[in-house]
């Protein structure tokens, strides 16, 4: 598929690169080479941009920064240095890509950057970058630069054709690299910092690493382009450079053709250049940029995901409609233009693609009931739980502390949500985590996970002080958890999404490993049947599910489940008890925090509770329970304290 | 004295650009939506003043009683559409980013990419000056920075006095209990929308009468008016005005000092700074609005 | 005063409240206890109209306010002193309380209303122009209920107004709650301090996974062995 893919691409190249001699071999305008050196170049500017920011998420307005300091690059060492031009292009991706990393480090950095903040900072980049080359005599110092014709090298005839194929050569790599980046770890880290970064990183993303490397990615590409934009334009100013248009263009390129896709900036390129070289030639210029805002707005509002998508969905028409079109214009004799033949063409395919009625089909597959059957490979293990009333036999012997906690507190401003918690977890337990309301359960959970650093006290897991590593080092270390609410990575499939814990997990593996391994985490969990669907398309209960089934995929010593059966109903609570005994079973340790006491109540092997941030009680199940303490706190008497001016109750707990 | 003359004219033309950023500030801070079609209301009300006092003879300050009722409508009926479909905070920065090349481009139809100016004879501002000792100040960069201070002063009294403005402090605070306290959120977003469009009417119109216009000038407000949104605090009214005057400051003192174009420099450095060490803005944070 | 009647609700997809009926005559406390969990807030947000009501009707003083928003349940006379408080933390004491006033009809009435506040909290009125986020637990608790208060309430829903309080504080809210009803306010209280919930309440509802599992008078509540193996979960 992968192989299958890049060799397409490697076709497409070799051919498109032929166009200077088959228009030397047909006589045909030179201005078709011109057309196509914008669409490519344009491909090229887009396509790099989308992959810092269609798949991570993070727009930037900093495009036209890199892709003119590429210009100036070029333009600076062959107009006035006198190096030779083709020296000079990978240079200028690097020197772009100098800057980008810069931005990166800042950017990054910051703690809780939303995407709308990131768009505003990238917005400085040219805003800082212009003035300084503009102020500088030796780069252009306000008169601008000349930049030299470089020598057309020998098989080819014509400047157009050399910068043509420099063109071809850059839309080239970017669009390889989207592709390949799409297909490996980076892409698929990218994909899940846009869906969910925290997520991402507790699940053992290098987030912050990843970033940068799109950045930097993004921003070579960009100088590149930049570079050879130099030699076509001839003479370059700093207005001419560092302006709105590059940003512009590149967003609504990519909305246009679809972000999500490696191929999405290519064909919007392709629409786009088309459509304003067709509103140029006919006398609609003043018209093209209300035609582009519109589709900027239109699409964001409508169709957020872009062409590319919905094409992929009803290729056949598709692909009929644009052969259609294009071969009948053309035998037809209609119309004299190529370019019209395309334009229409194009038309008629986007038609076909938004044509209401098809919808993708449904992936409602029922939920399949949890059994020994769902589950081949843990068949064994899994048959001696399965009876929902406690069966402690089955349970792995309590061994080893895995994590401990010690004198942990947490102020949130002058709130202290937990108050000096010491906790021990060893292997084998499925320790029950409750208390009321506001007693501090997720935000210890979220300490143990590392979402949360403590304000004093430490958490040592294995051995290791998870107090000051990153969270996704924290997942190496062997914690994963769950979140109350679930958070899929919406735009990856089931089985994508549990994938995503093995790639990033302590032991990672190919894709093709990660994807297999995903399946018998499924299977653990009896969603096997829904690997192919997307998040989105099934229910709470299995959303719970898949949650589980990431985490076990980064191999956990220890899982934290927070609140993962509420909102359910009664037969889904049975079932997702089976199979948080399931997992149990297979070696994990749990921390179970759940409001349903009485699936604690069964499941624990014992039972903290915590009360106002403090443990309250600690041991089995039964006896925690009828702790006077704990019915108090739960009942709203205060046993072990005396409620001021109020009578104690003596009487004996009710269990 | 060059450089005091500089810098108090620069804090004078940081009152235009805290005029500029209030209605983004607001509606940003307060409804969460980046209303780049913002700049495109400033530049429409600036050429209707342009039009109205050249070809119709009005008063340029007069031309106020049709650009901002238009303005005030502009904006409701945007952001009726940002709630009518939902758009997300990223998602109106880019639709709005499109309205404004739109508003761009339609302008620069009607009106050409020339360069437009009131004819001095038709403009009484225009060449006035208000001179203390040795310093001297144009008239119509003080009757911008006037008109901020006496917004800015409006606004908050409005924010902090009245039911309207503490039911618009307490939706931004928690909408969800605002609503339950009888706030109808939609109805208060449009009208926020609305007044943030007459802010910008206010200063599309005294940009008309204080300098030359031409449709790209909007995307020369970006940046400034961006630095002085952020710099002030989003949302924070008073933090907006001390915004607008310290980048006007910068931007004047730098201009004498080494040359105009290195403003931005200094003042998108300060901006990165400011995003890494007081991201709630340079005042401190106090009571949700200035 | 409040009749629910079949009243389903989700939280997204999934289902909170099952078919739930519970009414609250003029003049009467009525609580709703259970174990965490159960859907006690969830229920409060559905009939404030802070989360759609699915299924069902929500009768306040006689008209259906089932899945109108939460503005226009305002305006039938209910307040709400939610979980957690929620005051506004960036606004005075002072604006926090006027902006409880907010609704038409409690408007004209404000002056009344905040002395009427000041004197069951004098510590509001010390503390009127603090932030409200500088107060302390149990004085934002005071300003939560004042602000509800403002609104001149026929109808007060009460979400766990002694969440997180010291015992003392506690004894203060619960004493407040009823002299607020003795003024004519009806309040349905959401309590997980279950006995002393009942203990000023006429009638009693035990909400347990979305649905009422058991209701009475209160004192016949508080006396039934099985309620507490409800809250406490030992099937």
């Amino acid at each position: 598929m992968s192989r299958r893919g890049l060799v397409g691409i490697g076709v497409a190249i070799l051919a498109l690169a032929a166009l200077p001699w088959v228009r030397q071999a047909f006589d045909l305008p030179i201005f078709l080479l011109a057309f196509g050196t914008l669409v490519l170049s344009w491909t090229a500017l887009a396509t790099s941009w989308n992959i810092l920011s269609g798949y991570s998420g993070y727009f930037s307005f900093g495009h036209g920064g890199f892709y003119g300091v590429g210009v100036y690059t070029t333009a600076v060492l062959t107009g006035r240095h006198g190096w030779d031009f083709l020296a000079t292009v990978p240079l200028a991706g690097a020197v772009a890509a100098v800057l980008g990393l810069l931005v990166g480090l800042v950017a990054f950095r910051l703690r809780s950057l939303r995407g709308e903040v990131f768009a505003l900072l990238t917005l400085a980049v040219p805003f800082i970058v212009a003035p300084i080359a503009r102020l500088n005599p030796s780069i252009d110092g306000g008169q601008g630069i000349t930049v030299p014709v470089p020598d057309i090298p020998e098989p080819l005839s014509t400047f157009q054709d050399l910068s043509y194929l420099l063109v071809l050569a850059i839309a080239g790599i970017a669009v390889i690299g989207a592709y390949v980046a799409q297909r490996a770890r980076l892409g698929w880290a990218l994909f899940a910092i846009r869906d969910a970064e925290g997520v991402a990183e507790g699940l053992g993303v290098p987030t912050f690493r990843s970033k940068m490397v799109a950045i930097a990615v993004t921003s070579f590409i960009a100088g590149m382009a930049g570079s050879v934009a130099a030699i076509q334009v001839g003479y370059v100013t700093v207005e001419g450079t560092f302006n709105l248009q590059v940003p512009l263009f590149v967003i609504v390129m990519s909305v246009l053709g679809g972000r999500l896709h490696w191929l999405g900036p290519a064909v919007g390129a392709l629409f786009i250049v088309t459509l304003r070289d067709r509103l140029a030639t006919s006398g609609f210029e003043g018209f093209s940029l209300i035609v582009l805002g519109a589709i900027l707005v239109l699409f964001v509002v409508l169709a957020p995901e872009g062409l590319v998508p919905r094409m992929r969905r009803r290729p056949i028409p598709v692909l009929i409609a644009f052969v259609v079109v294009f071969a009948g214009l053309w035998l037809s004799g209609q119309r004299e233009d190529p370019v019209d033949w395309l334009a229409l063409a194009l038309l008629a395919a986007a038609l076909v693609a938004f044509l209401p009625g098809i919808r993708r089909r449904g992936t409602e597959a029922a939920l399949e009931p949890v059994g020994p059957e769902a589950a081949d490979g843990e068949a064994i293990q899994a048959a001696e739980v399965l009876p929902i009333e406690p069966t402690r036999a089955s349970v792995p012997a309590v061994g080893a502390p895995i994590v401990v906690a010690t004198g942990v507190t947490k102020h949130f401003g002058g709130v202290r949500a937990l108050d000096g918690v010491s906790l021990t977890v060893h292997e084998g337990e499925l320790l029950g985590l409750v208390g009321p309301n506001g007693s501090g359960k997720t935000t210890l959970v979220n300490l143990l996970s590392g979402l949360f650093r403590p304000t004093s006290g430490t958490v040592i897991v294995r051995g290791v002080d998870i107090g000051r590593l990153a969270p996704h080092r924290i997942a190496h270390v062997g914690v994963a958890r769950t979140y109350q609410i679930p958070r899929p990575f919406a735009s990856m499939t089931v089985r994508d999404n549990v994938a995503m814990g093995i790639l990033f997990g302590r032991s990672p593996g190919g894709l093709a490993a990660a994807r297999r391994g995903a399946e018998e985490h499924l299977a653990m969990v009896g969603m096997a049947e829904l690997a192919d669907a997307l998040p989105g398309e099934i229910n709470l209960h299995e959303r719970q599910l898949l949650e589980m089934a990431r985490a076990l995929a980064t191999r956990p010593r220890v899982l934290l489940l927070d609140e993962a059966l509420a909102g359910l109903n009664p037969v889904e609570v049975d079932n997702a008890v089976a199979v948080v005994r399931r997992i149990h079973a297979s070696g994990v340790a749990i921390v179970l925090v759940e409001h349903l006491l009485r699936v604690v109540n069964q499941l624990a092997t014992r039972i903290v509770v915590l009360d106002h941030g403090r443990v309250l009680a600690q041991g089995e199940p039964a006896s925690v329970m009828a702790d006077p303490a704990v019915i108090g706190a739960y009942l709203g008497r205060r046993a072990g304290e005396g409620s001021v001016g109020k009578r104690v109750e003596e009487e004996a707990p009710g269990a | 004295m060059i450089f005091v003359q500089s810098a108090l004219t620069g804090v004078l033309v940081g009152g235009l650009y805290a005029l500029m950023a209030i209605g983004m500030s607001l509606t940003w801070g307060m409804l969460r939506v980046i209303n780049l079609a913002h700049f495109g209301l400033i530049l429409l009300s600036a050429y209707l003043t342009y039009e109205l006092a050249t070809n119709a003879g009005l008063d340029p300050l007069l031309t106020l009683v049709v650009t901002v009722p238009v303005m005030f409508l502009i904006g409701a009926a945007i952001q009726w559409g940002y709630q009518r479909f939902g758009v997300s905070e990223l998602g109106s920065l880019l639709v709005s980013f499109g309205l404004l090349i739109i508003g761009i481009q339609l302008i620069s139809n009607a009106w050409s990419a020339d360069f437009r100016r009131i004819p001095g004879d038709l403009n009484p501002y225009a060449t006035g000056s208000l001179t203390i000792g040795p310093l001297v100040f144009p008239m119509p960069t003080l009757i911008a920075s006037v008109a901020a201070g006496g917004l800015v002063v409006l606004i908050h009294l409005v924010l902090a006095r009245t039911f309207v403005g503490r039911a618009l402090r307490a939706f931004a605070e928690d909408p969800a209990i605002a609503s339950a306290f009888g706030i109808d959120h939609r109805q208060l977003g449009i009208l926020l929308a609305g007044a943030a469009g007459a802010t910008g009417a206010v200063a599309g119109t005294l940009f008309a009468i204080g300098g030359s216009l031409t449709p790209s000038t909007a995307f020369e407000w970006f940046g400034v008016v961006f630095a002085v949104v952020i710099l002030g605090g989003i949302g924070n009214v008073l933090g907006t005005l001390l915004a607008g005057a310290l980048v006007g400051g910068i931007a004047g003192v730098m201009t004498v000092a080494w040359s105009s174009v290195a403003a931005p420099v200094v003042v998108y450095s300060l901006v990165v700074l400011a995003l890494l060490f007081r991201p709630n803005g340079l005042l401190p944070r106090r009571g949700g609005h200035g | 005063m409040l009749e629910l009647r079949g009243v389903d609700v989700y939280h997204g997809e999934a289902q909170a409240i099952w078919g739930l009926e519970l009414d609250v005559a003029q003049g009467e406390i009525v609580s709703i206890v259970g174990p965490n969990g159960a859907g006690k807030t969830t229920l409060v947000h559905a009939i404030a109209g802070m989360l759609p009501v699915r299924r069902g009707s929500v009768r306040i003083g006689g008209s259906n306010v089932a899945g109108q928003p939460a503005h226009r349940v305002c305006r039938t006379g209910v307040a709400i002193v939610p979980e957690g408080r929620r005051i506004f933390p960036g606004m005075t004491v002072a604006d926090n309380l006027d902006l409880g006033a907010y609704r038409r009809d409690a408007r004209s009435s404000r002056g009344a209303s905040l002395s009427w506040v000041h004197s069951l909290f004098p510590r509001l009125r010390e503390r009127a122009d603090q932030l409200a986020g500088s107060l302390s637990g149990g004085e934002q608790q005071m300003l939560a209920i004042g602000r509800a208060l403002m609104a001149r309430p026929r109808l007060l829903l009460m979400d766990e107004p002694s969440l997180g309080l010291a015992p003392i504080v506690v004894d203060g809210v619960f004493d407040v709650i009823g002299e607020i009803n003795r003024a004519g306010v009806s309040v349905l209280l959401v309590e997980q301090n279950v006995e002393r919930a009942l203990e000023i309440s006429s009638r009693g509802y035990v909400l347990s996974e979305g649905r009422i599992s058991m209701s009475g008078a209160a004192a016949e509540l508080l006396a039934n062995a099985e309620l507490r193996r409800t809250v406490l979960g030992i099937a």
